[in-house]
């Protein structure tokens, strides 16, 4: 039988960052993945390591750290994953969302976050293609972006080279218990003895937490997102709407009409290559991945209605992904008192790309040391699974349209 | 929304032939293509078909074409052209670009008819202009009567190539060689004769090495192959054309089949993946039907029977046949379909499309 100190599930973002740390650190690591590197969410998301749209708190506390991690990372990764730091701009297109706006900016600047409001003709001198209609912006320079499915090829290639093992195509099927400490990993071909199991799958912890009889309070949130033909450079940096940060956090604040319910909010950027990402929705549908043509006409006509040179582009792509979406939105990191040697690293919901490097980080002092090292700084119980012990899961998955376990 | 009862996606031999039968039945039928006139690939074929008599064998393409677009006419069949179907959505919803406007079609039934696409073939020199489809030539000079190029080197010894060369020649250009990678001509011997009795060399085992110019294609190098398909070198030759036309077969357009969900199997014969089907044409989702090119690469006659079927058994499933009718029309087309793959050329074919079927009855 096969023996690692750690078992880490999952080969997306945040499994794959885990083991570059992990490996980094000579600890005997195994990641088991049932498709391939970046199969999952991390595969089918947006580019962008922002700041600007994580709530003020231990989210933005978070986001700030892991910011920081990146050019390291670009600089030592043997993979260019195409770290960029071009800053980004939140589009507010009326009164109600400026006022709103203006409180989340006072917030995040206490906690150190570079961004200052613009009002029209400031918006428009840096992003000319904005339409005449918006009544202003926010703007970051901190706001950065990566090539996601790169980032976690990348990380996968630095775990190799530190000496983790990957098992692709492997499906995790069960895990053992002995006196309530995990005792091994059963995969779909053979078994795994390990002192830790690193949970890292997504939207599929909830299937991996009932093998060791936990309910996880995690469900998918999907997001559509359209390609376009490549054009000449139109947009500068990053581009998001107000309706984005209210999508994310209160959608309930958007109203009632189809864009409403489908949680229609801007995230615009190009590529390299001059090929428009236009993003998104918030959508609770279970584990169904299939665009909807309502939700990409909603997408492209509010994308028009802030930029309108789109309407003149082709279309030639679309696609969904689902973001694992917890009760408070943020994720959930760390070792799970109950069952001895479980470590939880899942539910970044729309994040998971800019906090990967702070997890990787935290979860390898987890297994390490105990505990992240104190210049981290950061209060764990606020990412804990025990904080959702007044949460009643089968609730929350029903009224979030999850009715069954992703097998 | 607007709504119907078949949409049928494609208006080739197949798309039309489903039309028909299904409005015939009695059923509300709306026919979508891209194009700005029906017909898919009939309307480029000025010669005689070839098969049996009841396939019209003798008849030119396009004249086939043109009855069964009056047919469609004189049935009341809603026709949309310069309708380009993107997607096929929850609730059997068609999403469409026509006139550069998005629209949307909800169907209880829908007939996926999209045909087949060309292959290409990469060697250095391939993006130069002067590099195209055999087929796209052959839309060129027999639609649009536009010649692509004065001097031809054509690629691939099967129908297509066979076929495409005399009609460039008719048309009035010189085609300096065919060339043809396997050890043997691929198409029916009649139609090679045709171009050899007018003086084109064929060369077997041979294939390009590269094309020449800078801004369009001033030239080709060719080179002979050994048994195990290698370049033997010192083979090189040098022919002056100025277009290449690349018939080296043609792979279902399966794009919409896909995005809707239907299950896959891989036939090599068929063109690689293709969609798994039962004996009504109906895909692994109910209501969603294939026909033609799309199900497997064979030819218009085909084409035009696997469309009837289709277009019988999506009427049949909305009521519009009963049991016992529905039954004998798809057996007399099955007959017909039967016949159609036989001899040299239709054997593999038939022995593929068994296997399609094989595989629906191993997921079921
Ligand atoms: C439309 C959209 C846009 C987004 N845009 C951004 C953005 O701009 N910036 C940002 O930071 N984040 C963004 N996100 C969020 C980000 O993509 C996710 O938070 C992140 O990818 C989650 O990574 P993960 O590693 O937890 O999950 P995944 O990438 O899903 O990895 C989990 C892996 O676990 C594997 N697995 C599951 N079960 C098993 C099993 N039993 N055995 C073995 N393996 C198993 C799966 O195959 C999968 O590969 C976006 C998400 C979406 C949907
Ligand atoms: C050079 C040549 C010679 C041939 N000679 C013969 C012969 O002698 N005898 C014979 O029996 N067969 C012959 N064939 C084969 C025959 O033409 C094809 O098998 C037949 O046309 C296939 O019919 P179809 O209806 O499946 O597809 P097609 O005729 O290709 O029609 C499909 C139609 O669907 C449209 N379409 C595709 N996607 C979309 C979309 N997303 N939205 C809207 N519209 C769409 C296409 O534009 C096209 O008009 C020949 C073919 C070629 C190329």
């Amino acid at each position: 039988m096969q023996t690692s100190d750690v078992v880490i599930i999952g080969g997306g973002v945040v499994g794959c960052s885990i083991a570059y740390h992990l490996g980094k650190r000579g600890i005997p690591t195994h990641v088991i993945e049932k498709d391939d590197i970046a199969m999952g969410t991390s595969g089918a998301c947006d580019k962008a390591v922002l700041l600007q749209s994580k709530n003020p708190g231990i989210h933005l506390e978070l986001a700030l750290k892991s910011v920081k991690m990146f050019p390291e990372l670009q600089k030592s990764l043997d993979t260019d994953i195409e770290f960029l730091n071009h800053g980004c701009m939140i589009v507010i297109q009326n009164e109600n969302q400026w006022k709103v706006m203006e409180g989340f900016v006072e917030r995040q600047k206490k906690l150190g976050l570079d961004v200052k409001l613009l009002d029209k003709n400031e918006a428009r001198d840096r992003q000319p293609a904005l339409s005449e209609d918006i009544l202003g912006s926010t703007y970051s320079p901190m706001d950065c972006e990566a090539n996601p499915i790169y980032l976690t090829l990348g990380l996968y290639r630095g775990a190799k080279k530190h000496g983790v093992k990957f098992s692709l195509g492997t499906k995790v099927t069960g895990i053992k218990l002995e006196k309530g400490r995990i005792k091994s990993v059963e995969t779909d071909s053979g078994e795994i003895l390990c002192k830790y199991v690193v949970n890292a799958t997504g939207v599929y912890a909830p299937t991996i937490g009932r093998m060791v009889g936990l309910n996880i309070p995690i469900v998918p949130r999907r997001g559509q997102i359209i390609i376009t033909e490549p054009v000449p450079k139109l947009i500068h940096g990053g581009l998001n709407c107000a309706r984005y940060i209210t999508a994310k956090f209160r959608p309930e604040l958007l109203g009632t009409d189809e864009m409403a319910k489908l949680g229609v909010g801007l995230a615009l950027g190009q590529t390299e290559n001059g090929n428009l990402l236009i993003g998104g929705t918030r959508e609770f549908v279970g584990f169904n991945k299939t665009t909807t043509h309502k939700a990409l006409k909603a997408i492209l006509k509010h994308a028009a209605s802030i930029v309108p040179a789109i309407k003149n582009v082709h279309v030639i792509r679309s696609f969904a992904g689902l973001r694992p979406y917890t009760p408070d939105g943020l994720p959930i990191l760390g070792e799970v008192p109950e069952v001895p040697g479980f470590i939880m690293a899942a539910g970044h919901e729309g994040d998971g790309i800019a906090l990967s490097a702070i997890t990787g980080r935290i979860i390898s002092e987890v297994i390490a040391d105990g505990k992240p090292s104190d210049d981290l700084n950061i209060d764990m119980t606020k990412l804990s699974l025990d904080r959702f012990k007044n949460v009643d899961v089968n609730e929350f998955r029903e009224s979030h349209n999850c009715y069954s376990f992703a097998s | 929304m607007k709504t119907t009862e078949i949409a049928i996606i494609g208006a080739g031999p197949a798309g039309l032939s489903c039309a028909v039968e299904a409005a015939k039945a009695g059923a509300k039928v709306t026919l979508l293509d891209e194009n700005l006139k029906p017909g898919g690939q009939l309307f480029k074929q000025i010669h005689k078909f070839f098969g049996s008599r009841e396939h019209q064998a003798g008849t030119r393409g396009f004249r086939i074409g043109e009855q069964l677009l009056k047919e469609t006419e004189e049935l009341g069949v809603e026709v949309l052209l310069n309708a380009a179907v993107y997607g096929i959505y929850e609730n059997k919803t068609l999403a469409y670009v026509k006139d550069g406007k998005d629209h949307a079609l909800r169907a209880e039934r829908i007939v996926i008819a999209a045909g087949a696409s060309e292959n290409a073939l990469s060697f250095p020199g391939c993006t130069l202009p002067g590099v195209m489809g055999a087929g796209a030539a052959q839309t060129m000079i027999n639609v649009h009567r536009v010649l692509p190029g004065k001097k031809i080197l054509m690629v691939g010894s099967g129908n297509v190539g066979l076929i495409v060369s005399y009609q460039l020649m008719q048309a009035g250009a010189e085609v300096k060689a065919l060339i043809e990678a396997a050890p043997q001509i691929g198409g029916y011997g009649v139609h090679a004769a045709k171009i050899r009795r007018a003086g084109v060399p064929i060369y077997v085992s041979t294939t390009i090495k590269e094309a020449l110019g800078t801004e369009a294609v001033e030239g080709v190098v060719i080179h002979s192959l050994d048994e195990k398909w290698q370049p033997i070198p010192g083979t090189e030759r040098t022919l002056d054309v100025d277009t290449i036309c690349l018939a080296v077969g043609l792979s279902p357009l399966t794009e919409l089949a896909w995005m809707a969900g239907c299950e896959f199997t891989f036939i090599p014969p068929l063109g690689g993946h293709v969609p798994i089907h039962d004996e009504n044409m109906e895909t692994t989702l109910p209501g969603i039907y294939v026909a033609g090119d799309i199900t497997g690469v064979e030819e218009a006659s085909s084409a035009m029977e696997e469309g009837r079927l289709a277009g019988v058994a999506s009427a049949e499933s909305l009521g519009y046949y009963d049991e016992d009718t529905a039954k004998r029309l798809k057996d007399e087309i099955w007959q017909r379909l039967n016949s159609l793959r036989t001899g040299p050329f239709g054997e593999g074919r038939f022995k593929a499309k068994i296997k399609q079927l094989q595989a629906r009855r191993q997921l079921a």
